[in-house]
């Protein structure tokens, strides 16, 4: 059988037996995505609709920021919240470093931008009828804003997909921060790349289905709801 | 610089606005606009007049004046995502969600429409739905941006008429192109072109006795008369107006307040005071009082009873030898005269 077939077999085989350790790896990548990107969505939406709907001192620098935070590489979010985290560093006392806390908190750092910029172009795409009709109503501020975020769904549905996109696909931040300690801070894309680098392909491939799979069926909700909404 | 004057409560009653937008270049300039608390003030005036820019600074959605007590209805009304009576509650509190409903149904809304995505609403029923919204807000004052315009005709003058009943002693200023529309909402009209308002008065007066060439062309000239309806026949209805009876498109009868409107254009003049020609309906005669040019025309003011405006041709006023005392007889078309509930 040729190498392509032997990988991709002993894959199966890995997934049909679907082990303790495989078990576990899964569940720590859906607690630790899942969270970030709930951090993401609760601090991002928000501050995307805020800068969507415009009108405030510091806007233009904010918008800024928040594009460029989209495209930070998540090795350097990882480095940037080792050096808060490190035993020497302001949040030393904490702790966390080398825990799945951390791997949280540097893969929020990664989802908020993601979720802000996807958030603020949906609802800065409004049309300016119903941006006149929304300032009419006389609405609170919070009030505005849900208006607007459910007036944006689509978008703000995308958003969350993004964010998610984000934080469950990249290695970076998780490594440098969670270390990739088996049983402890080892998820999917971690545990890749330690397979690949002991040349244990099968497992590696293994792990990366599981991965394309979580990521379809999170997607696949998601663009459910966003369809739905869209014919309401 | 924009500023208020004297103010009853929170809104000015008048305003001095001269502000340049650089978005489209427009310009609203206006030295004195009076507003009566509880009056209802209409701003009337051509397409890219202004209006709505004035509007829309009253209202706050454009920068420029200090933040004023009001409820806007702006010029095109948008559903949001969500049901129709969803819609119908943003912004209001539960009493004022109820009443809100008891408006939309005055206004004709079908409440049955409550439960449907807002989005599947029609355009008549989208305005009916914002328009009862705007008017249920506590604010003492609304700003309605042309109320009727997505109405359909047939519609509009019975949800005019409920719009006024509606107010219930909060002050209105309503934006319009539509000379009937301004008859029936306006107690007073400002006439707007070019970003000023030109003329200012009692809607009567300002249709009938336009005070120069460029009001003329904006509103057209118009006989506004107030009376009493006191007939039916088929479509018809008959309204006294002093000693006249003018008969008008229209179903208001058993001694109802009623307003008559018809252009002067729609008034055919005959010298003398025994003409027979013609079929109208409408046939009175009077005496010439006023003869001026306006533009290429001739406005004729004839007192036939109530002052009546009718305008004719350089030809015309040759053949008719029209000048100040003349008698002649008015002639006008049941059908060019429209009646309204006052």
């Amino acid at each position: 059988m040729s190498f392509i077939g032997d990988v991709l077999s002993e894959a199966l085989q890995l997934l049909v037996q679907f082990g303790a350790e495989l078990r576990a790896v899964i569940w720590l990548t859906l607690v630790v995505s899942l969270l970030a990107t709930a951090i993401g969505v609760i601090v991002g939406v928000p501050l995307g609709t805020a800068l969507g709907l415009g009108r405030f001192r510091g806007r233009t620098p904010l918008l800024v920021a928040v594009n460029t935070g989209m495209g930070v590489p998540p090795v350097l979010a990882g480095l940037l919240i080792l050096l808060l985290l490190w035993s020497d560093g302001p949040l030393g006392s904490w702790g966390i470093l080398f825990t799945p806390q951390a791997m949280v908190i540097a893969q929020s750092l990664l989802a908020i931008p993601i979720a802000a910029g996807v958030t603020a172009g949906a609802v800065g795409g409004l049309s300016p009828v119903a941006r006149e009709q929304l300032s009419a109503l006389g609405l609170g501020k919070a009030t505005t804003g849900w208006v607007a975020i459910r007036e944006a769904w689509p978008g703000v549905a995308a958003a969350v997909a993004a964010a998610f996109g984000r934080v469950v696909s990249e290695v970076g931040a998780v490594l440098v921060v969670g270390g990739n300690i088996e049983g402890e801070t080892r998820v999917l894309t971690t545990a890749i790349v330690q397979e690949a680098r002991q040349a244990q392909f099968g497992a590696a491939l293994a792990l990366g289905i599981v991965l394309m799979v979580m990521a379809l069926l999170i997607n696949g909700a998601l663009t459910w709801l966003q369809l739905r909404e869209r014919e309401s | 610089m924009p500023s208020s004057g004297s103010r009853h409560g929170d809104v000015p009653a008048f305003l001095a606005l001269d502000l340049r937008f650089p978005e489209d270049g427009s310009i609203v300039s206006v030295d004195r606009l009076s507003i009566e608390p509880g009056g209802r003030l209409v701003i009337f005036g051509p397409n890219g007049a202004g209006k709505t820019t004035l509007l829309r600074l009253l209202a706050g959605v454009l920068p420029g004046l200090p933040p004023m007590d009001t409820a806007y209805l702006p010029q095109h009304s948008h559903m949001f995502r969500g049901s129709a009576g969803w819609n119908l509650s943003l912004g209001l509190d539960a009493e004022q969600t109820v009443w809100a409903r008891t408006l939309a149904d005055r206004f004709g809304l079908n409440p049955d429409v409550y439960l449907d995505p807002a989005r599947a609403l029609s355009g008549g029923e989208r305005q009916r739905l914002s328009l009862a919204r705007t008017l249920a807000r506590p604010e003492p004052w609304v700003l309605l941006d042309e109320p009727l315009a997505a109405l359909d005709v047939a519609d509009r003058m019975s949800v005019a008429g409920a719009l006024v009943d509606s107010l219930s002693g909060k002050g209105a200023i309503i934006v319009t192109h539509d000379r009937e529309e301004a008859a029936v909402l306006g107690e007073r009209l400002a006439v707007m072109v070019g970003g000023t308002i030109l003329q200012e008065g009692p809607v009567a007066e300002v249709f009938s006795l336009p005070v120069d060439d460029r009001v003329a062309r904006a509103v057209g000239v118009a006989n506004v008369l107030d009376g009493v309806a006191d007939g039916i026949e088929g479509p018809l209805c008959s309204i006294r107006v002093g000693p006249l009876h003018v008969w008008g498109l229209g179903d208001l009868g058993g001694g109802a307040a009623a307003r008559v409107l018809f252009g002067a254009e729609a008034v055919t003049l005959f010298a003398g005071h025994d003409a027979s020609a013609g079929s109208a309906r409408n046939r009175w005669p009077g005496t010439v009082t006023v003869l001026r040019e306006t533009g290429r025309l001739f406005e004729v003011i004839v007192d036939a009873g109530p002052p009546i405006a009718a305008l004719i041709t350089p030809g015309s006023r040759e053949a008719l030898d029209l000048k100040p005392g003349a008698p002649v007889v008015l002639t006008v078309k049941a059908t060019a005269v429209s009646v309204i509930p006052r």
